[in-house]
């Protein structure tokens, strides 16, 4: 039985963090993506799929860089990985699933 | 067998996966949260376009406005990392500042969504009105509580801070508030792109 302090002593909750030059670089990632994601509103004749197809690209993108640099989740243990990807693919299927309910999915046109 | 019984250092906050159980906490909450938004936004796109009378959001949604808004709440995401850097290398001047100027883009971005659900009531759109009013009212008004409820406790770490009761060795307290700061920040994302920017 290994009773030694070592084998007791706190687990580092951090894994290690992002360096503050790592966190200013995601910020004007995020910064320019949203001006894109904006911006592709304002192009004249871009096809509303395409739009679409690039909103959620864009906004994808934002979110997963927020999750795993601000959030920490590249650098932290696997486990809360599970705990927060395995209720946002429930959340995500469930949205799916209401959309599909109610013949309500994005691309299709509606009056 | 007195070996095995020598002082040993355990943390009653370590559990046996090894991590926090105040992180795990948030983390398995923030999941649970995920599954909240999911069905206020699924149930906001099931109904979008199905108003019998309007206004309706093409008529009424400021993207500018909002732009600018969901701009200061990505930017606060930015300040809360710099705080949590600045309390973890027991910069606590800094730490501060960091701090209140997040609860500071947070209230700015709770001010907008007041201007923006005050503007819309004046032109006619209100909890009752409509589907799009329903189920706009109740998901960036939830979202908007969750903002407020940020504000808070930023508000409190950063008086904990000025009192001289938070240090580097409180730098997980920090990290799991930026975590709940963080999340609405994502959730704003979405919302954003999903209910403001898709047409």
């Amino acid at each position: 039985m290994d009773s030694s302090p070592a084998a007791h002593a706190p687990a580092a909750h951090d894994e290690g963090h992002a360096s503050v030059q790592t966190y200013i670089r995601v910020a004007v990632v995020l910064a320019i993506l949203t001006a894109i994601e904006i911006g592709a509103l304002y192009v004249p004749g871009l096809p509303k799929h395409v739009l679409v197809t690039l909103i959620l690209i864009f906004g994808t993108m934002k979110f997963a860089l927020v999750v795993a640099f601000f959030m920490h989740l590249r650098y932290d243990n696997k486990v809360l990985t599970a705990l927060f990807v395995g209720p946002l693919v429930i959340a995500t299927l469930i949205i799916l699933a209401i959309m599909a309910l109610f013949s309500a999915f994005l691309l299709l046109a509606r009056g | 067998m007195a070996a095995e019984h020598v002082a040993v250092f355990h943390n009653p906050n370590i559990g046996t996966t090894g991590l926090d159980h105040r992180k795990m906490g948030m983390w398995a909450f923030l999941g649970s949260e995920c599954m909240f938004f999911g069905s206020l936004i699924g149930t906001y796109l099931a109904y979008k376009g199905k108003s019998i009378n309007g206004p309706g959001p093409h008529e009424i949604l400021n993207i500018p406005l909002t732009s600018v808004s969901a701009f200061v709440l990505l930017m606060s995401s930015l300040l809360m990392v710099l705080a949590l850097a600045a309390v973890q290398r027991n910069d606590m001047k800094w730490g501060k500042i960091w701090l209140f100027l997040t609860a500071v883009f947070g209230a700015g971005f709770v001010g907008f969504q007041i201007f923006e659900f005050t503007h819309f009531v004046h032109l006619g759109l209100t909890l009752q009105t409509n589907l799009f009013g329903s189920t706009f009212f109740v998901l960036t008004g939830f979202h908007g509580a969750h903002v407020t409820g940020g504000v808070i406790w930023l508000l409190a770490m950063w008086w904990l801070a000025v009192r001289g009761r938070l240090g580097p060795q409180d730098s997980l307290k920090v990290e799991i508030c930026g975590l709940y700061w963080h999340f609405v920040d994502i959730v704003w994302i979405v919302i954003f792109a999903l209910i403001y920017l898709i047409p």
